[in-house]
Order: C-alpha cells, then structure tokens, then sequence
C-alpha cells in the first residue's frame, strides 16, 4: 500500500538523471540546463515578460514619491516604508488580516472536507447539487459581495427580514440590523461570504482528490473490519494530503489577498476598521501611491513567509508529491 | 545549483533589461501617436469621466463622440479622439496614464491644483479665447486658480440644496422644511415616529464624505480653509459640527450606520420615499422620476438648515478640463474648446445629466429650460468649492475614509488626522 | 439494505439542502433583478409586480453585453487554452524529474502568484504600451495577462496530481515502445484528467471575472468585457441594480455550461472512490 505513494517519480528521476556512461559526452552541465527548457521554458517566458516587469516597476514605486494623483515628484528613500510601517492603524490591521486569513481559511478547508466526502458519495441528484455547488464559483467575487451587501441591507434586506421572522432582529432600521455598520458583525459576516466562495473551489480540488484514492484500499478495509472514522483517517486523509495541501496553500494566498468582498461590503472602513492589509494597501493608493506600492511589497513579504512556513512544514508532503 | 541558477537570473534579467531600456526610450511623453505636426493633421486625445448609468442615461463617450464629429465637419485637420470611464474607475484610470506619463491632451473631470503645481497643464488663457473665458461663470474660474493663475476650465456645475419630501412632512404634522439645525433634528424624529421612515438620510460613508462634511461646517460658519485660505480642518467649530452629527447620528433619527452610508444609496431611498430628508442637487430629479414613488409636486427643494439658519453658502462642486502641454496642440485645443463651450453643447451636456452650465449664457438658458432647477442655480452665485490645492486629492481622499467614524469615535481627533495630513502633506 | 436506503436518503437531503444554500443568494440576484423600480427596496422576499423586460432589455446594443460576453469568451477561452499549453509540460516535468533549479522554479512560479493585477497594475499598463499594444486588440494583452497570473496556481494543481500518479504506469507504456510523449498523452493525462479540469476551469473562471486589468487596458466599450461591461451599470448617482444583477446572472451562465459538459471529468466515474 505504501508502495503506491513513496515509489515513483523520485526514484525514477534519481535513475534517469544520472547517464550511462557512453551518451552524454560533452557538456553534460550545460545539457542538464538545456534539458528541462523545451517544458518549462515556455513557463519561465510568460511569467517572466509580464509578470516579472510590473514587479520591478512597483519596487521602483515604492521608492519614489507619488502623490495621489499619480504625480511623480522625486525619490522618498526609505520614507514610503517607515511611513507604512508607523502607520497607527498598521497593527490593528495586520492582526485583522492574520484572523480574517486563519478563520476563512480554517473553516473553508473544514467545510470542503466535510462537503467532498459528501458530494462524492451516490445519491440521486448528484449532478444537480454538484453543479449548484458551482454558482459561488463562477459568479464574480464582486457580484456575490454585492448581493449579500444588498441582502444585509438594514431597511429591506432578505437576511434581515428573515432574522426578524426568526425574532434575531428586533427592527429595521436600527443599528443591530446594520450589520455592516458596526466593524465587528462586518468582519463576521464578510467572514461567511470568503467562506462561501472558496469553499466551491477547495471542494472540487479535494473531490479530484478523493477520485483517485483506488476503491481497493476502501475495500480491503471493509474486510479488515475498519470503522467509518479509522478508514477516514487511516486511508482518505492521508492520500488526500497533496490536493488538500494545495487547496490550503491557494487559500492562504487567495484569501490574504482577497479583495473585492471587503471593498464592495464595507471599503475597509469605518476608517480602517474592516481593512485587511491588501484592502489597505489599496487605500494607500488614494493618499500616496508610493506607500502603497511599499505596503504592497510588505504584503508580498508577509505571503512568502506564510507560505514558505508551510512549505517547510510540508516538506514530506511535497516528496510524497513527487 | 545554486551559481546556476543566479547565472539563468542574471542573464534573463539582463535580457529583459535591455528589452525595457530598448522601449521606454521610444515613449517618453506623448500619448499622441499619429500625430503630425506643423500643417498635417492633428488628433487630440479626450479623456474623461463617463456619468451616465446603464440604460438610464445616454453614456458620455456618446456625447463627446457628437461633438468631436461635429468639430471635425468645421475643422477636418483635427480629429479628437474620445475615452471615457465610469467615476467609479476614473480615479484609478488617471493614475495610471499620469504615472506612466500618458497625458491626454484634454482630461475631464479633474482639478487643475495638482497639476499645475507640476507645470503640466496649460493655463486657461492658452487653451480658450477671450469670448468664452468671459463667458465663464466668474465664481467657478477662480476655483481653478494656482498660484494666482487660473490653469483649469470648469466644464460642468452643481449646487446642493436639502430635498424632503412633502407627503411625508404632511403625514409628520410638519407644514415647512426645517431652517436651523434644532428643526432638523425635530423634525427628522417627528417623521420616524409618526410615519416609520427614516427621518434625515445622512451620508457620511466613502463615497462622497467631503461633500456632505462642507455642508455641515458650512452651516456652522466652518469650512476647509480659514478665512486666510489654509486648512483649519479641525477648528472648534468643525469639532462642534461633528459632535453635533454625532449625537444626530446617535438618536436613531438618521439612517444607521451613518458613518458608512453613501450617497447613491440615500438618494435611491428617497426616490422611493423611504427617507424624509436629505442633501441634494439637482441630479436627484431623474431619480425620482424613474422611480414614480414620489410625484414631482412631493419634492420639495429649500436651502440647506444652517445651525442657526439657513445656509447662504452651498457647497458648489464643478468638474474642470485640463489641458496637458506634452503634445503641445494648444493651437488645436484652444479651437475644440470653443466650440464645445458654445450653448448647444453645454445645454445637451447639462439636460443629458441633470447638472448645470459653467457658462452665463448656458446657465441662462438652462434655467428657462428647467425651471424645476432654480433653487438650485440661485446658489451658484454664493457657492464654496473645494480648496484649490495642489494636495487637495490626498486630504479628500482620507476625508472619505476617515470621517464616517465621528458617528463612533472622536469628531476632535479624526478631524486632527486629517489636518495633519492636510498641513504636511507635499503636492 | 433499509438502513442504505435510509442513510441515502439523508445523504441525500443535507445535500440539496447545502445546495439550495449555495444557490440562495443568486435566486435573490434574479428576484432583485426583476424589481420594478417602484418596489426595489420594499421589505418582502418577492415583488408584487415583476419586470421581465430587464432581462430582455439587456441585449440592447447600447449596453453592450453581447460584445461584452463575446470578448470575455475570447479573452478566458484564450487564457485558459494558453495556461493549458503552457502548464501542462512543465507540471509534467517538475513532477517527474527532478533537474537543477526545480525547486527555484517551483518557487518562482508560487512567488509571481501572490501577486496580483490589483497590485501591479501601473506596471501592466506601461508595458502595454512599452510593446506598442494598444495598436492591437486589447484582447490579445488580457489573454496573457490572464494565462501568466494564473499559471503559477495551475502549475502547482498539476505538478500535485501527476505527482501522485505512479511512474510505473508511463514506464510499462514506455517499455512497449511508446515515446516518452506518448506516455503523456496515453497513460498520464487521463489519470490526471480530474485535475487537468480543475485547473482549466479555475483558469477560465478567473479569466472570466477579471476586472481591474481589463479595465485599465480597455479604451473604448467595444473593447470591454462583461465584467468592465458590468461596472458601467454603476454610475456616478444612482446604481441601475436591476439590469446590474441581471447581467451578472446571465455572465455565470457560460461558466455553468461550461462545467456542464466536464464536470463528468472531474468527477465522473474513473475510479470507485466512495466509502461505503
């Protein structure tokens, strides 16, 4: 069974990657270089003519002085960072970020968990319900943040009418029902609608995940006499664990760096109050572009470090991978 | 692996240097391609801000698509060419060709300030003939002035003035709109208790903070700048102004969640007849009519309530054209300018969007045609625009999203941040 | 057998349930849609009046939401084709060799992810005009735009499920005598199809429902796509919501077609894979 997962691909690299003796003569180096080109090359090319030049455009930024109409006006050195980094509202913002990113993201890979286990079970209707699941998907962030504004909308919105039939609001019009008036019932709700659109995602990639689990682990572990639980744990989490480590790493990255839910519910305000460090980073456009670019390198900062924490912690999940 | 990897690096990234070096020198200012100098054609580039709405309004590319082809008819050297985004985009839109010294010949709906502190635009008097600059509405061009030089050319007005409703005043037991702030306040609690509806619709979210913060301190003899013309955002009657909003905010005769309340979505309550009161101009109109639930003898328009009276001063916005001298066309653009400030286009800009003429005679015209509008352009006259600043931007733009939380916080800290912004903040 | 029947049952039911969940707010999209202007912000679930003419009346030239969703089809149809071509090599060679600089470019491609368009913006626009595009159709600077920012994400998806696929599988096709490229496509694409289409359709939702860089290098309406298409909905003093939700609800309709025909591939029948 652990064949299955640890042989493979590193082991048949490791016996390719070194020659016989008698084929490669000359420039074994320079051929080990050339080698991979032909299939990442393509790759390196398209990222590196526009991805790699807007970065090094906004590394320059962050060291010119801006202002907010877009003006030029000189080098700031340093001043953009420090300006950033003294910021008052800079820590209530970053701690927002590190809840807004573990809560959306813990309960998205929770739920999908539990709602790929679900979907890939045989019901009638399967098809129908999976294809529902779909809609947070494919609409625009920006239209299912909007809606749900409109839906919390505190004179007439469909969730506030039906909390009221449910005696959780007590009127219209009132600042309970102005959900996203008051900072914190914001951060919650706008923490519902982040979960309700990854989940889609992170669903699917784990239900491809679970597809190629072989039914003949589960099988076996019927005859072994394995409880739902033990063969859960035992067989699916771990076979599961590359799509679910890349689920949790897009999240990471997508929910830190998401915007549209947040700027179309509350803007990132009152104030600052509702920002997240990207919502933040945008805001900055508006008063100096060039501390905005030094926030956004911040916040690339902030991502690499997450992520390549969890790539560390993963490591054997990425030679497993392999 | 690792020396070779930095070797791939370095020569990838060189590559990719000269590429950019190779390029960039090929576009240095200029957003004028195709166009020959000296007695060739010429093409002027136009951009500005597109304020229609979905099938509401007509879009305004449509409009400067009209005048740029009628133009062209009387001068078939010059073509001009039209580019228009939504407001919503707009600001992020400019940045972008700014930064990348993309300048429009002709930009639309920005202030001249920023600008001219750079020495990027032309002055007025380059860009209009001395027919139309005297034809200008007088109060509106000494807004665009910078250091003493008017650089700007406003293109489009609106006043404010304070909509009710008058069915639902009625229903309120009120017979007038209130004058001072005290009667606002009353009255807006007698409509909420008698009818249910909000009484007061108090936008002071991110979209338009400014606006409706100049009209308060404005009714409290404040404002933006001190009579000497520099910023006194947080003087003590701007701090009392807030306070006062704050407890308005707090006793449940406004809409809650004033502090994030826009004012698209208050004017769309209205037009429906959910809000009793609110700040307005003259865009409301349209609004109303679509929505039919308020009859056009229910709206009522007055002067804005002042603390102990009405305002003699509203706030007068006018959005500017500028023109950038990197293509150097000021010849052509002097002549495209004249004739779009002519009557016929200024009238069709107006009645299209339901704001007013920057021209005397525009104006004059305009108001035998839309007599509905009068209150709001006998505010003209005395009307206060934004300060004139070259970092005007970057005070406005935290004035958005800072002044809503005086409805929670401290009106008297909030206001100091943004002084502090305001006094060291460069152009 | 009750019991299965039973436990199917409420399989069964908590799923529609989750699904109608998932659905409820674009139901409300439709109904808001269909408020006659009167009636948009009265405090009940359904109007008593419902215009259809907002859905009708969306097809108008002067709205341009067939162009629209004709360019946003180009746009995320070439997005997704060139992340396709692209992607799919070099996943398949990170994830079976293991070459000098992997693990950099690995890195790399994860690096240029956690950026996005919002942020780079200026940039995208000056090279934009740096290579003379404005001179061509927008359409063909979105379509790499879009592949490249949505590569890395493919990459990584790809590199994970051929990765978790034996090479023994290749090796024994190999030994008959295919190529190694015949083994890719033979044995190791099918397999890995499940994934394949997973990343396609992130490619082309992302694609589909980008805003900002199409946006920005746009010029004129003829040239928008839906979503830039949609944004003009909200203008300076009042927000045409009716027509605003209703192009949004038929914007999800070519994605949801879309996953019709494939979802069989992601999940349709290649292995048992249910616990019972």
């Amino acid at each position: 069974m652990s064949n299955i997962v640890t042989a493979g691909p590193a082991t048949a690299g490791r016996t390719q990657d070194q020659p016989p003796g008698r084929r490669q003569r000359k420039y074994p180096r320079v051929r080990a270089i050339l080698a991979p080109l032909p299939w990442i090359g393509p790759a390196i090319v398209l990222i590196g003519l526009v991805v790699i030049w807007p970065i090094v455009v906004m590394f320059q930024t962050s060291f010119q002085n801006i202002t907010a109409d877009g003006i030029n006006i000189g080098s700031a050195g340093w001043r953009n960072f420090s300006g950033v980094l003294n910021n008052a509202n800079l820590p209530g913002i970053l701690l927002r970020t590190v809840i807004w990113v573990a809560v959306v993201v813990g309960a998205t890979m929770l739920i999908s968990l539990g709602l790929a286990q679900l979907f890939n079970q045989r019901f009638p209707g399967r098809t129908v319900v999976r294809w529902a699941l779909i809609a947070p998907w494919a609409a625009s962030v920006m239209m299912t943040a909007l809606i749900f504004r409109w839906m919390l909308d505190p004179n007439n919105g469909a969730i506030n009418i039906l909390l009221h039939q449910l005696g959780i609001v007590h009127g219209f019009n009132t600042n309970q029902s102005a959900w996203l008036a008051n900072p914190d019932s914001a951060m919650a709700w706008m923490i519902v609608v982040a979960v309700f659109v990854s989940v889609p995602f992170t669903t699917y990639v784990l239900l491809a995940g679970l597809q190629t689990i072989p039914g003949e682990l589960y099988e076996a572990a019927r005859v072994d006499g394995a409880s739902l639980w033990e063969t859960y744990r035992r067989i699916t989490l771990p076979l599961l664990r590359p799509a679910f480590f890349i689920g949790l790493v897009i999240n990471l990255m997508n929910v830190f760096n998401s915007f549209p839910i947040i700027w179309e519910m509350t803007q990132g305000g009152p104030g600052y109050e509702t920002s997240t460090s990207t919502i933040f980073m945008y805001n900055l456009k508006a008063i100096n572009v060039g501390q905005s670019a030094a926030m956004s390198i911040v916040n690339f900062a902030i991502v690499l470090v997450i992520v390549f924490a969890f790539l560390r912690m993963n490591r054997r999940t990425l030679q497993e991978a392999r | 692996m690792k020396s070779r990897l930095m070797a791939a690096a370095a020569v990838s990234a060189a590559a990719l240097a000269a590429v950019a070096g190779c390029s960039s020198s090929s576009s240095t200012t200029g957003s004028n391609s195709g166009s020959g100098s000296s007695s060739g054609s010429v093409t002027l580039h136009l951009f500005g801000a597109d304020y229609g709405a979905g099938t509401t309004n007509v879009s305004t590319t449509t409009f400067w698509n009209q005048v740029a082809t009628a133009f062209h008819k009387k001068y078939p050297n010059i073509t001009v060419d039209v580019s228009t985004v939504n407001w919503n985009a707009y600001p992020d839109k400019v940045k972008a060709l700014i930064q990348n010294q993309q300048y429009p010949d002709i930009l639309e709906g920005s202030a001249a300030p920023p600008y001219a502190a750079e020495n990027l635009i032309y002055p007025t008097s380059q860009i209009i003939s001395q027919s139309t600059l005297s034809n200008l509405v007088p109060k509106f061009l000494n807004d665009t002035q910078y250091n003493g030089t008017a650089y700007g050319v406003p293109w489009t007005t609106s006043t404010r003035a304070l909509c009710y409703n008058k069915a639902m005043f009625s229903k309120a037991g009120l017979s007038s709109p209130p004058t001072t702030w005290a009667q606002l306040q009353s009255d807006a609690a007698a409509i909420k208790s008698k009818t249910g509806n909000v009484g007061f619709g108090l936008p002071l979210g991110s979209e338009e903070a400014q606006a409706e913060s100049l009209l308060w301190f404005l009714g409290n003899g404040g404002g933006y700048l001190s009579s000497s013309g520099s910023y006194d955002i947080n003087s003590a009657q701007n701090i009392a102004t807030m306070n006062f909003l704050k407890s308005f905010a707090a006793s449940g005769d406004t809409e809650p969640g004033a502090g994030s309340a826009n004012r698209t979505d208050l004017w769309n309550s209205f037009a429906e007849g959910k809000i009793g009161m609110v700040n307005c101009s003259p865009a409301i109109v349209p609004i109303v009519k679509l929505k039919g639930a308020v009859s056009t003898s229910d709206l009522g328009v007055t002067a804005i309530a002042g603390k102990n009276g009405p305002l003699t001063q509203t706030l007068g916005v006018h959005d500017d054209i500028v023109a950038f001298k990197s293509g150097g066309h000021a010849a052509q653009i002097k002549l495209f300018l004249d004739f779009a400030y002519q009557d016929q286009w200024q009238l069709a800009f107006n009645n299209d969007y339901d704001l007013l003429p920057a021209t005397q005679s525009g104006d004059q015209a305009f108001g035998q045609q839309n007599p509905v509008f009068s209150q709001y352009m006998t505010n003209i006259a005395n009307s206060v625009n934004y300060p004139a600043k070259a970092n005007w931007t970057t005070v406005e733009n935290q004035i958005k999203q800072t002044m809503g939380q005086v409805v929670t916080g401290s009106p008297s800290s909030i206001l100091g941040a943004i002084q502090q912004t305001a006094s060291t903040a460069s152009s | 057998m009750a019991a299965t029947r039973i436990r199917t049952a409420v399989i069964a039911a908590v799923a529609y349930i989750i699904g109608i969940i998932f659905i409820l707010p674009y139901v409300e999209m439709v109904i808001t849609a269909l408020r006659p202007q009167k009636e948009l912000l009265d405090r009940n679930y359904l109007p008593h009046h419902f215009t259809w003419s907002t859905f009708s009346n969306l097809w108008g030239s002067n709205l341009n939401v067939t162009s629209g969703l004709e360019t946003s089809l180009e746009i995320a149809g070439g997005a997704t084709l060139v992340v396709l071509l692209v992607a799919l090599p070099a996943a398949y060679y990170t994830a079976r060799r293991k070459f000098r600089g992997r693990g950099a470019f690995l890195l790399l491609v994860l690096a240029t992810q956690i950026l996005q368009p919002t942020v780079l913006i200026v940039g995208l626009y000056k090279e934009f005009i740096n290579f003379g595009l404005q001179h061509f159709s927008p359409v063909w600077s979105l379509i790499l735009v879009n592949a490249a920012f949505n590569l890395a994400f493919s990459i990584w998806i790809l590199n994970a499920y051929i990765g978790s696929i034996p090479a023994e599988l290749e090796e024994a096709a190999m030994v008959d005598g295919t190529s190694r490229l015949g083994a890719l496509f033979k044995v190791t694409i099918p397999i890995a199809m499940p994934g394949i289409v997973t990343a396609l359709i992130f490619t082309f939702i992302a694609a589909w429902n980008e805003f900002i860089t199409a946006l920005t290098l746009t010029t004129n309406p003829s040239q928008y796509p839906l979503t830039v298409v949609m944004d003009a909905f909200r203008g300076a003093y009042e927000v045409d919501w009716q027509h605003l939700f209703a192009a949004s609800v038929i914007a999800t309709i070519p994605v949801l077609v879309l996953f019709a025909f494939i979802e069989r591939r992601i999940v349709g029948g290649l292995t048992a894979g249910s616990i019972k």
